[in-house]
This record gives structure tokens, sequence and C-alpha cells, in this order.
């Protein structure tokens, strides 16, 4: 199975998964690996896997109306985390083609990876899920090509979020909103400008800084620190990186995945290091709080759409994703679900917190790396953590 | 012959239980930290090693046990000054008093130790209610930073596991005979030589029982460091989380276990051989 979740937007969307239901994502991830496990012939298989989604109704319900619906003409099956559109956009999409959306959820990638796997890329028509399992999905065969021809729209997309290693030619995904985490920091308490990670280790911040959890994600800034990529497989640059990260203890005020932001609200800390969806939960409690866009490189993740194999209705499916890339569509969904806004052509018209500036012409995904690399960044981490106890 | 038979069922499926859930996943956490980590995500083989336990040697790894250690240790030393003569006065009031202190200690119980944690942080955060209070006072100007600091840990860790020490002093003390302390008096013991030779002696079984019950779990008690340390400090206990979840480095997160469970029963095996008892007192 799929390696650690590392995608840099992952807290994000697996938080949202979360909320839509009482499962944490760890839960749901061990029950898809349960299910991989058990042995028995095709269609036994098949059999425990149903009696086991049985148990979680509503997840029954849907697969079986995918079922049934996928046959009939006129309909699409979108295969996406909760809470990913808002209803009036997929109304309009209806009233438009005639043909009716059904939004069947998945909590997990991985769910999503085995589900679509088992349905030998049918059944779904789009599919909507994190950069990392896209990779996968293309390498099994499970997806196909866009179809430029119906999506006109392809050149609205910003090219920061496009040729990523998911997809290094442009030819399965059309981004679906990005997750990049940021700096944001209080200029009332901090004397000086912060423009990237490097400001993170200034004296000044002594004992001031909230930092996310995420150990790729900060060993990753400490590299683009040093002008690497934070995807570094050479052990001995990685250990370097662990000897600066380091140095950044005494300025690390704590270490949380959960509502980190309100450290910035509460006043225990000047500067945090945030996820997406915490920057914007942050500006809307106080607006004056500053934030930066690091000049060394933002890490990030994608959410990508893209068109099974064998979906059943695939033109309807191409439909949608050029659908999708309308600015004023696009606009409706990233104010919804308030992640970076991929469609370059809907920059102006979009909430600008929501816009990564021009400025910014690097970006980086955090990838797995090798069982050596991730042994050392782990090491680092734990280090790191130690130090900060000193 | 039938009769024996019939008691023998009655506890059978308390040993059953005890095999096949305390036992049982011991034996296989043992195993496990001599399986080989597979590497790339989640899983191991069975292939025997003893890289797990080399791998502890790490000085990274070391200093966790270090600041356990001395977290645990800096936390019963503070447990014993505060809890050992609360017991003590406690166990000496009327039998009402007794009663009141006795409901006191226990209403916290009532709610999540979870919970209670989040109260500390209300008191402590820099808009919190101490700073308030202090800057009310006028005793500082700037609010102190009092939160994800050490000692916001070890006040955490001892108002966990103070009621523990409490407890087993109380019942220690409590069931003496004031007798043999009246008798030391007699022949000529001043009140503190009284109290040394006799009643600490007489109370050493609850003492030292208390010490194992705060010393024991405050080796594991990582969340208490997460929450009021702010994540920095790490534990053997968090550790072991970490290498379980984010790590997935079962075989490794075994053996961090494995030494753990190995020192905590090393202190009980010591308890038991100062002090000749064999069950813990205040609990059983």
């Amino acid at each position: 199975m799929a390696g650690p979740a590392v995608s840099a937007a992952d807290g994000n969307c697996e938080e949202a998964c979360s909320q839509a239901d009482g499962y944490t994502s760890e839960q749901l991830l061990i029950d898809s690996r349960k299910l991989c496990m058990g042995v028995g012939t095709p269609k036994e298989e098949h059999m425990k896997k149903r009696l086991l989604t049985l148990g979680l109704a509503a997840f029954a319900a849907v697969s079986m109306s995918v079922c049934a619906g996928a046959e009939e003409n006129g309909e699409l099956v979108l295969f996406t985390w909760e809470g990913m559109f808002p209803q009036e956009v997929l109304d309009t999409f209806t009233e438009q083609t005639g043909v009716k959306v059904i939004y069947s959820n998945f909590d997990t990638d991985e769910t999503m990876l085995e589900k679509l796997a088992q349905a030998d890329g049918g059944d779904y028509d789009v599919v909507i899920a994190d950069d990392y399992i896209i990779e996968q999905a293309v390498s099994a065969g499970l997806v196909s090509e866009i179809d430029k021809e119906i999506v006109t729209n392809f050149g609205n997309i910003n090219p920061l979020y496009q040729g990523q290693f998911y997809d290094p030619e442009d030819k399965y995904t059309v981004p679906y909103g990005a997750g990049i985490p940021l700096i944001v920091y209080d200029p009332e308490l901090v004397d000086f400008e912060i423009k990237g990670y490097q400001d993170l280790w200034n004296p000044e911040l002594e004992d001031s800084i909230a930092i996310t959890a995420n150990y790729r994600v900060i060993n990753g800034i400490t590299l683009l620190s040093m002008g690497k990529s934070m995807n570094e497989e050479d052990v001995s640059v990685i250990e370097e990186a662990g000897q600066k990260l380091q140095e950044l203890a005494p300025n690390i005020r704590m270490i949380q995945d959960d509502n980190t932001q309100n450290a910035l609200l509460n006043g225990e800390a000047s500067v945090a290091f945030l996820y997406t969806s915490q920057v914007t939960t942050v500006l809307a409690e106080n607006p004056d709080l500053k934030v930066v866009y690091p000049e060394e490189g933002l890490g990030f993740g994608i959410m990508g759409a893209f068109v099974p194999s064998q979906a059943p209705n695939a033109e309807a499916a191409n439909k949608f994703l050029n659908y999708i890339l309308e600015p004023e569509v696009a606009k409706q969904c990233m104010e919804f679900i308030g992640y970076y806004n991929t469609t370059g052509a809907a920059d102006d018209i979009v909430d600008p917190s929501l816009v990564v500036p021009d400025s910014v012409s690097k970006g980086e995904i955090i990838q797995n790396v090798s069982a050596e690399a991730d042994e050392a960044y782990n090491k680092n981490w734990t280090e790191f953590k130690a130090a900060c106890g000193e | 012959m039938k009769k024996k038979n019939q008691w023998w069922l009655c506890i059978a499926p308390l040993y059953i239980f005890t095999l096949l859930f305390v036992l049982g996943p011991m034996i296989y956490m043992v195993a496990v930290s001599f399986a080989t980590n597979n590497g790339d995500g989640y899983g191991f083989q069975w292939l025997f090693t003893l890289d797990n336990y080399r791998k502890l040697r790490d000085p990274v790894y070391l200093q966790c046990f270090k600041q356990s250690f001395q977290l645990a240790f800096s936390t019963t030393i503070l447990v014993v000054l505060i809890g050992y003569p609360f017991g003590y006065f406690m166990a000496k009031l009327s039998a009402r008093g007794k009663k009141i202190m006795m409901f006191l200690i226990m209403v916290p119980f009532w709610t999540s130790s979870l919970i209670r944690l989040y109260g500390w942080i209300i008191i402590l955060q820099v808009k919190g209610v101490l700073n308030t209070v202090l800057k009310a006072m006028g005793l500082i100007e700037k609010p102190l930073k009092l939160l994800y600091s050490y000692p916001a840990v070890l006040i955490g860790m001892v108002y966990a596991l103070l009621p523990f020490m409490i407890l087993a002093v109380y019942s220690s003390v409590e069931k003496m005979d004031w007798s043999l302390v009246e008798a030391a008096r007699d022949l000529g013991a001043s009140p503190a030589k009284a109290f040394a030779t006799v009643t600490l002696k007489l109370t050493l079984p609850g003492l030292l029982s208390g010490v194992i019950l705060t010393f024991v779990p405050s080796m594991g008690l990582f969340f208490i460091a997460d929450i009021l340390g702010g994540n920095k400090i790490v534990l053997v206990g968090s550790l072991i989380q970490d290498q379980l979840t984010r790590g997935s480095n079962w075989p490794f997160a075994a053996a961090l276990a494995v030494i753990l469970t190995i020192m905590t029963s090393l202190m009980i095996f010591l308890y038991r051989k100062i002090t000749h008892v064999k069950d813990l007192e205040g609990i059983f």
C-alpha cells in the first residue's frame, strides 16, 4: 500500500474529511488496509469488501446508487471528498448540459484508489484527489488522457501548478485547488520584515514561533532555506539540514498540527507556519496579520481532477472538467473550499487571499522518498523536538 | 470432584482473558521488537534482528529516556513533598473531615483528565487567568510566557499524579498503630525522632507505593508534555506513539516499549524488595 501520506496539502484534506464524518482518516486508512490483506477468490474478495462496506450504511447506499446510476446515459458520477463543491455549481452544470451529477464521496485517497482499482477504472466519471495518489493511479493505468478538444479552457490553468511530478506532461489532470503552508506573523510583535524561511532563524524570534507538526514539511522548509530541494535524497545533505533545524529550536514556542493558528490569536506566538485552511481561518479572525510567501519557494500540495480510464460517461466528464475551469465557476469553488486558486484566469475575481502573488514562481510538492532518506528525515525530526525541549 | 470442576470454571474466564489480552499482546510486542522493519511505508517482516535495540544507543533516543527519567524524577520528588504531608494530616482529621477530604480529592476524577489539562491552559496562557491577576496586582508589566515550558509540564504532571500519592500515604498512616509513636515519645524520643524512627518507617510502604504510582505512569503520560509543553519535550511515550504512527516503524516502537516495560517492572521489583509488601498500598 501507499507509504505515509506526505503531501503538504494533505493535512488539510484529511482535516476536511474527518470533519465530514465521525471517522478519523487513520481509522479508515486502516480499514482500507485490512481490505487489502484479505485473501480469497476475486468474487469472494468482492463479497467480503461489500460486507465490510455495508457496515458503513451511508457508504453502502452511495456505492449502490453509483452502480445503478452509471449505466444510464446523461449522468456523471463525481468521486471526491465530501464538501468539495457548492451545490449551485453542480446544479448549473446540470442545467447547461442536461447531465445529472451524482456526488459520491470517499474519506481518504487510499480508499479512492482501492475502489477505483476494484472497478478497473470504471464506475466513476470524474475523480478529484491528492497529487501523490494520482501518480499511483496513473501508473496503475486507471487514468485516461484529457480530451483537449472538449476541455477548451485548459489554458486557464495557472502554469505554477502544471508539469508536476504526477503529471509531467499535463496529459491527465486539471488542478482543483492547492494547499500551501505559509508563514503568518503579527507585525505589531515582530520588529523586522519576514520574507522567507531563513528569517525564522532570526534570534529576535526567540520562543515565539508556532509550527505545524508535519516532519517532511518542516524538514522541507529547512532544505529550501539552504537552497536545496524539499525531496532531497542525499542523506548527508539531510543530516546537514538536521543540524540547521536544531538551531531553530530556541525560537520554537510550540509544535502542533491542529488549530495551530490559535497560538497567533491568543498571543502565545508572534509567528506561525500554518496550513492553508489555518491561514484562511486566522486571517478571517485578524486581518492585520501578515502572510509571507517565502522567497525561497513554496511547498505545496495540489488536488487534481482526472477522468478514470473506463469512465462510463467520458464525454460528460471532460465537459465537467472544462466547466470547472471557467473563471466564474472556479471562483465559486475555490471560495467554497478555501484553497489556493489554481485556475489562473480566475485570479482577478477570486478572493485575493486565495491567490498566490505573481512574485512566486517556484513551487515544489513533497513526494515519497527512499527508505534511507525517510529514516534520516524522521531522525532529524526527533532530534529537533528533543532540542526544543531543552 | 464435580464441585471442584465447577468452581474452577468460575475463574476460568478471568484467566483466559488475562492470557489472551495481557500476556498475548506482551509476547507479540516482544516478538515484534526483534522483527525487521520494511522501511517503506507500513509493515515489517519476521526476520530476526537486533537492530531495533542497537538503534536505542543512538544519542537522540538515549536523550529521550534521560528526559523522561528526569521529568518522572522531578515529578515524583514534588509529589512526595506535597503529597506526604497532605496524606499524613488527612489521616489525622476527624471522621467527618476525612470524608469531606476524600470527596474533594475524588471530585476532579469525574471530569476527563484531558479537560482538566485544558483548564491549565486557560490559567497559564499569555492572556490567561494567572497573567491577568498578576498584571492587575501590578507584579508584572508584560505577560509571562508560562505555557509550553518545562515548569508548565511539571505542574500538569504533579497535578495529575498527586491524588495517587495522597491516597497511598493516607491509607498507610490511617492504619498505623499510634501507640507505637506514643511509646517512643514516652521513652524519650523527640517528636522529630519519633517521626523518623517510627512513623516514617511504618508508613514507608504507603510512601513507596505512592512513589511507584507516580513514577511509573509519569514515564508514559506523554500527552501532558504534548499539551502543556507544546509538543517540545520528547518522552519515551511520545516517541513510541511517533514510531507507531508517523514513523511507521513498529519493530522499533516495540523495542522502546519493551525497554520501558523492563524499567517499570524493575521499579516494582525494587519496591517489593524494600518493603516486603506484595501489593501496592492504596489501590488494593
